[in-house]
């Protein structure tokens, strides 16, 4: 048993490194002379300490923080403003400032097979940020929008999601009692 | 005595060959027995046996794909929690919900937990990606993987979007009005797909079970068999390691 499960071992690291060098974009620092480490326990503990201080956090944040409940769906009452999910804001505020079918459709399709594409878009071979300024840009303008987009939908959009300042001038609009 | 002390020998050798097997292999106190437990364990066999130390620093993958798939287990455990207790009708939602928040043990923390670990799983998602990203690793061999993960994002975000119908409250009927009327938009399928989505024109009965159900049984068992094939995928590839 011992040797058997030593061999497999060995057969496995084997594998591993023959399949490594010729895949590795050639741009990439070799790790081939790394420290080999044991995964279990030197990884496994650092995933264990990692959920345990995600799973203290929920339970912290859980016992503090109400989930809004408000009052029951009331199909006759429509609030206003009206808004989607914080992660779909970012296309609310879209909407409201491009035609539909371009806001609503042509560009989140667009956006998710980009997205799909990217690492075939992508020719540069280096995985090096220093070497990758163009994509790195591009991403982080990418996430610049997406953020301000949400922020904006968020928190400065009132009454008939038209501009509003209430939250920065310490009256934040309120969707039937609980901030939107 | 030689006759109890034979009875008690034989107690403890049965209930070591018990524990023996369990855990095959003690205590990992050596690399070899280390590695032999990873080998025959069912939950560890998902990492390879051994890695390069560059591979697991923290500062790399900051664990945001191991905590967005430990988010998605908390959500599992905790939302079949909630299933006890919910029935998806417009006249028992709503005050379901309510009984859990006010009346059921521990029903308002476990709540919670569902909640915010749903928007936390979407932050965690999103910044795994933006990790991979920035560090270059949907470079071949991992074209194939990235794409996999963008399906999960897509999957997070409709996991969520269809839990947050379910309390039957203003926010949530609302929130899925304004979002189900984007589909509207689409050319010719569009009216056709929020039928479809909504089962009627307005968000109602029919609605919330269609939700219900994606929610509880559809898009968890996608998002399950998507990460199957990620993590698959991810030991196939090699861990794509320092840079
Ligand atoms: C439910 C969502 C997801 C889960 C649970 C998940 C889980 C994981 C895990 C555990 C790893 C191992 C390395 C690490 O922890 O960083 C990984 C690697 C990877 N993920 Fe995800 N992932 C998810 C979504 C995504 C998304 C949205 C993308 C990109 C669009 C993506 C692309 C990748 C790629 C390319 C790798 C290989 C990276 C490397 O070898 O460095 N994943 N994923």
């Amino acid at each position: 048993m011992a040797t058997e499960a030593r061999d497999r071992i060995a057969a496995r690291d084997r594998v591993e490194q023959r399949r490594r060098p010729a895949e590795v974009p050639s741009t990439v620092r070799d790790d081939s002379e790394d420290e080999m480490v044991v995964s279990f326990p030197e990884f496994v503990f650092k995933e264990f300490i990692a959920a345990v201080a995600m799973t203290a956090f929920l339970i912290l944040v859980s016992v503090w923080l109400q989930a809004p409940l408000l009052g029951q769906a009331n199909p006759g009452m429509t609030p206003n403003p009206s808004k989607a999910p914080w992660y779909f804001l970012g296309l609310q505020e879209l909407l409201s400032r491009f035609p539909p079918l371009m806001a609503g459709v042509a560009f989140p399709t667009f956006v998710i097979v980009l997205m799909i594409l990217v690492p075939f878009l992508d020719r540069n071979p280096s995985r090096r940020p220093s070497e990758r300024k163009v994509a790195i840009i591009l991403f982080a303008l990418y996430t610049a929008i997406v953020v301000a987009l949400v922020i904006i939908g968020t928190f400065f959009r009132g009454h008939e999601f038209v501009w509003d300042w209430g939250w920065v001038l310490g009256n934040p609009q309120t969707c039937g009692g609980s901030p939107c | 005595m030689t006759v109890i002390r034979a009875a008690l020998d034989e107690m403890f050798a049965v209930i070591g060959q018990m524990v023996g097997s369990v855990f095959r292999h003690g205590l990992p106190l050596t690399d070899k027995i280390a590695a032999r437990t990873a080998l025959t364990n069912f939950f560890l066999h998902i990492h390879p046996v051994r890695v390069r130390r560059s591979w697991i620093r923290m500062s790399y993958t900051l664990c945001l794909g191991g905590l967005s798939f430990f988010l998605f287990i908390v959500l599992t455990v905790t939302g079949l929690f909630l299933m006890f207790y919910y029935v998806p009708s417009t006249s028992h939602a709503y005050q379901d919900m309510r009984d859990l928040q006010f009346v059921v043990t521990f029903g308002g923390v476990i709540r919670n937990m569902h909640r915010w670990a749903a928007h936390a799983m979407v932050i965690t998602v999103w910044l795994h990606m933006a990790r991979v990203f920035l560090t270059g690793s949907y470079k071949k061999p991992r074209e194939f993987n990235w794409g996999v993960g963008t399906l999960l994002l897509l999957i997070t975000l409709l996991l969520s979007f269809t839990g947050y119908l379910l309390p039957w409250d203003q926010l949530s009927i609302w929130a899925v009005t304004v979002g189900t009327n984007m589909a509207k938009y689409a050319p010719i399928a569009g009216p056709y797909t929020r039928y479809l989505l909504i089962g009627g024109r307005v968000v109602g009965d029919n609605a919330l079970l269609r939700f219900y159900v994606l929610h509880v049984v559809g898009l968890p068992l996608a998002a399950f068999l998507l990460m199957v094939v990620h993590f698959w995928r991810v030991r196939k590839d090699g861990f794509s390691g320092g840079l």
